[in-house]
């Protein structure tokens, strides 16, 4: 579609009276001349969409909107226990399931160190080699400060 | 002559123009009503229930023509308005960002429940819906009973092949008849933009329509 016609399209199609120069355009462009015909066909086919009387709502409207964005609000978790309790009971279910899992998990390992943790002392002692007391005399004997 | 259709002028975006407006909307008493609506002031969503709430069903009838569905449709879009109006940004005017909200939902419904049924049938007395109904599917659905129907089914159609932007755009410039000069106030954007805009979501309606004539038949 060539520029002179795009610029006056909108108007032309809203029945604004066209210009000189719009009209002889279209007198002498059959491309421009049915891409604005098929153009006008489809503005009239979308007036089909117009309603054709005001529509009023009845009565206590509003109150009804009120209760269907309660409805849809986003529920705290407190709301859902409360709103919900077979989700309630689902999630102490799980949560108690989890808790023994891990329970029974812990008290296993716990079993590993039944003894506590080894003295430092006794690890120490285990650790040192083992001496000779007469070595030990003779050296405390030989020992000069 | 060459065809012009490639050369089309870019829109220039965030013009002096559209800042000004943008500027005056945000000093408006409707955007101070916004803003105790995004403050969280039922009061002030209140009011712009009751501002809107004809324009919107008056839009739902003309796409929809379900009397029954309007209402709940009509819910559904004030109670979209109330979660998402913090995020409403004055960049369009409060009916605009509505009529769009609005628009979107019906097309959202019409893609939920089969489009053909609906729009042949909805407006109907039981009597000839049951005649209808009673009569082999296959040929008699085919046939729209009423030219009007016909002829919004086919638009429908048309415009859920092209974006929301485009359909929005489209349906304030040709249901509403809003000019361009206005569609600019509503949206934020310049006149060349919305004139842009404009042609290509007809060239594509345009496009939509001959596929759909080479299509076989009605689906």
């Amino acid at each position: 579609m060539h520029q002179v016609i795009l610029d006056r399209l909108e108007e032309y199609l809203a029945g604004t009276p066209s210009s000189r120069e719009f009209t002889a355009h279209l007198e002498s462009c059959p491309e421009c001349r049915t891409e604005v015909s098929e153009m006008q066909d489809l503005s009239s086919a979308l007036a089909a969409l117009r309603s054709p009387e005001e529509f009023a709502p009845r009565a206590g409207f509003y109150a009804r909107v009120s209760e269907r964005i309660e409805q849809q609000r986003p529920r705290s978790l407190a709301t859902l226990f409360w709103l919900d309790p077979v989700f309630g009971k689902r999630v102490v279910f799980a949560s108690v399931m989890t808790l023994a899992v891990l329970g029974s998990y812990l008290i296993t390992r716990e079993t590993d160190y039944s003894g506590g943790p080894p003295n430092p002392e006794v690890v120490m002692a285990q650790q040192a080699p083992t001496q000779d007391p007469d070595v030990m005399l003779a050296t405390l004997a030989s020992y000069e400060p | 002559m060459g065809l012009a259709t490639g050369a089309l002028p870019f829109p220039a975006l965030g013009s002096r123009a559209a800042v000004r407006r943008r500027v005056e909307y945000e000093n408006s008493q409707e955007a101070k009503l916004v803003r105790r609506a995004q403050a969280g002031d039922e009061a002030a969503f209140r009011e712009i229930v009751e501002r809107y709430q004809s324009k919107v069903f008056s839009i739902i009838h003309g796409i929809i023509r379900q009397r029954n569905d309007i209402e709940d449709i009509a819910q559904q879009v004030f109670s979209k308005v109330y979660f998402s109006i913090r995020n409403f940004d004055f960049r369009s005017s409060l009916i605009t960002w509505i009529y769009k909200i609005t628009v979107n939902e019906c097309f959202d419904y019409l893609r939920k429940k089969k489009v053909r049924k609906l729009v042949y049938e909805s407006d109907l007395s039981e009597d000839e819906v049951r005649r209808v109904e009673n009569t082999e599917p296959a040929i008699d659905r085919q046939v729209p009973v009423d030219q009007n129907l016909a002829q919004r089914d086919y638009v429908v159609k048309l415009l859920a092949r092209v974006s929301e932007e485009e359909r929005t755009l489209l349906m304030l410039k040709e249901i509403e008849g809003r000019s361009v000069e206005e569609l600019a106030e509503m949206t934020g954007m310049n006149e060349n933009t919305i004139k842009v805009k404009l042609f290509r979501a007809r060239q594509k309606l345009v496009k939509a329509a001959q596929r759909l004539h080479r299509a076989p038949a009605v689906s």
